[in-house]
C-alpha cells in the first residue's frame, strides 16, 4: 500500500497528495490539478522548475541545462525529477510560473513567439 | 546526384536504461551496436542501413546532430565546395569517425545546430529482406515504428532584433542543400517573416522542419507509421508503458500526417507520424498557414495550439 504526502504550492495555495513512488508533477497531473507548469515529465525541458521550501524527497537526474549542481543544493529541482518522503512546500520558478499565476498565457508577437 | 534523406539522429539521453526500454519497447527498434564510449545505436526494422538513433548518455537532454544520407561519394565533394562557398565552415570526418558510415561533412547551420552528410553506411538489410519479403517481420516489439522519418529543428527568432534562424536556415537547405519548400507559416504584417518551413528532398511532406522560438534546440523527430490504425495502436502501447504523451493522435493541417507527440524518459519530443500526407512534388506549389489559422495549422481537429509545442523542448 502506498504511503500518501500532501503537496503545498505557495503561490496559488492549491493542495494536493502524491504517493512515495510518484513525482510530483504526474500527481498534480493524474488529479487534474494546476499550479506547476506541466512539459516533458523527464527531467529534460526545464518548464517545471521548483524551488523546495519544507519536506523531505529524493530526486532522480535531471537536465543541467535547467539545474545546476549549486541550484540543486540550494533546494531547487524539476518537479518532474522529485518523489516525495514527507509532506512537501514548494514554489514555482518555472519560465512559464507567469502563465500559471496570471490564468492568461504569456503575450506573444509572433504566433509561436 | 544529392541528399537521399534523413540517416540518423544523436540524442543525449539523462539515463540509458530507462531511455533504451522507451526506444525498444515502445517505439519498437533494435539495439544494433554500443560503441566504446557506450553511446548506443538502434535501427527500426523497415530501414536497411546499420542505425538511425545514437543515444548518448548525458547530463542534459536533446539533439548532439544530425545526419542526411548522400546518393554518390562526390556529391560530397560538391557539397563541400558550394558549403564553403555559402560562408559555411566544413570539417572533413574520416571513415568510421562515425561509426559504421565512410567519410562524411560536418557543418553548422545557420540556426547552429550541427549536421553531418555521408554516402556510406553499412547495408545490414530490412526485417524481411529482398527476396518474396514478407510485408512486416515478426516479433515487432510496441509501435513497431518504420524508419526515422524527420526532424523539428527550433531556430532562434527573434524579428526585433533582426533575427530570423528559420529563414536563414530554410535559405541554406534550398540554396545549398537542394532542398524545396512545402509548406510555410509567416507571421508579422503582411506575413512577411517566415515562422516555420517544412522542407523536403524526397517524395514526403517533409524531411526536415524549422520553428522559430526564443533559443535554438531539439523539437522533436519523428518516426513513420502506415496508418490511423498504425498511430491508434502506437497510443495504446504509450498508455500501457506510461509514457508522457503530449499530443494524442490528431492530424496536423500542414503535411496532412497523423501524429503523436510524445516524449522520451529524458523529455526529448518523440513523434509517430503515419500517412504520407500527399506526394511532395519540386513543382507542387508551397502550402502557406496565416497567422490566424495556427492552431489549425499544427492541430487540425481542435484547431487550438498548445501550449507545450512551442515551449517545451530539449
Amino acid at each position: 500500500m502506498s504511503e500518501f504526502f500532501s503537496i503545498y504550492i505557495e503561490e496559488t495555495g492549491e493542495v494536493f497528495k502524491c504517493s512515495d513512488g510518484q513525482h510530483i508533477l504526474s500527481a498534480m497531473a493524474s488529479m487534474g490539478k494546476k499550479g506547476i507548469p506541466s512539459g516533458c515529465h523527464g527531467g529534460g525541458c526545464g518548464v517545471c522548475k521548483i524551488r523546495l521550501l519544507d519536506g523531505t524527497y529524493k530526486t532522480e537526474k535531471m537536465s543541467r541545462t535547467y539545474v545546476s549542481e549549486g541550484e540543486e543544493e540550494e533546494g531547487i529541482a524539476l518537479a518532474c525529477r522529485v518523489f516525495p518522503m514527507s509532506d512537501i512546500h514548494l514554489s514555482v520558478i518555472g519560465k512559464l510560473r507567469k502563465n500559471i499565476l496570471k490564468k492568461t498565457t504569456a503575450v506573444k508577437r509572433y504566433g509561436f513567439v | 546526384m544529392g541528399v537521399l534523406r534523413i540517416s540518423h539522429i544523436n540524442l543525449r539521453v539523462l539515463d540509458m536504461t530507462a531511455a533504451l526500454k522507451h526506444y525498444e519497447d515502445v517505439l519498437g527498434m533494435e539495439k544494433v551496436h554500443t560503441d566504446s564510449e557506450g553511446n548506443v545505436y538502434l535501427k527500426a526494422w523497415d530501414e536497411w542501413d546499420k542505425y538511425s538513433v545514437i543515444l548518448s548518455e548525458s547530463d542534459r537532454a536533446g539533439m548532439n546532430h544530425i545526419g542526411y544520407k548522400v546518393e554518390k561519394d562526390a556529391d560530397l565533394d560538391e557539397f563541400k565546395q558550394s558549403i564553403t562557398d555559402y560562408g559555411i565552415e566544413v570539417e572533413d570526418i574520416s571513415s568510421d569517425a562515425l561509426e559504421f558510415v565512410g567519410r562524411a561533412l560536418k557543418f553548422n547551420l545557420p540556426s547552429g545546430h550541427e549536421m553531418y552528410l555521408y554516402a556510406d553506411k553499412e547495408y545490414v538489410g530490412t526485417g524481411v529482406g529482398t527476396t518474396n519479403p514478407d510485408p512486416w517481420p515478426d516479433g515487432i516489439k510496441g509501435a513497431g515504428v518504420h524508419w526515422l522519418d524527420h526532424a523539428l529543428l527550433m531556430c532562434e527568432f527573434d524579428p526585433e532584433k533582426s533575427i530570423n534562424k528559420v529563414a536563414e536556415s530554410t535559405q541554406f537547405m534550398i540554396d545549398v542543400l537542394d532542398f524545396y519548400l512545402v509548406e510555410q507559416v509567416v507571421v508579422g504584417p503582411d506575413g512577411c517573416f517566415q515562422l516555420a518551413t517544412w522542407l523536403s528532398v524526397s517524395n514526403t511532406p517533409h524531411d526536415i522542419a524549422f520553428v522559430g522560438g526564443p533559443v535554438m534546440g531539439f523539437h522533436h523527430c519523428a518516426f513513420f507509421l502506415d496508418s490511423w490504425d498504425d498511430v491508434l495502436k502506437a497510443a495504446d502501447v504509450m498508455g500501457k508503458n506510461k509514457v508522457k504523451v503530449d499530443v494524442t493522435p490528431q492530424r496536423h493541417g500542414i503535411t496532412r500526417g497523423y501524429t503523436i507527440y510524445f516524449f522520451d524518459p529524458s523529455g526529448n519530443r518523440n513523434e509517430t507520424f503515419g500517412g504520407l500526407g500527399y506526394l511532395a512534388q519540386r513543382d507542387r506549389p508551397v502550402t502557406t498557414w496565416t497567422e490566424d489559422h495556427l492552431g489549425s495549422a499544427i492541430f487540425f481537429h481542435t484547431g487550438e495550439l498548445v501550449e507545450s509545442f512551442t515551449s517545451v523542448y530539449t
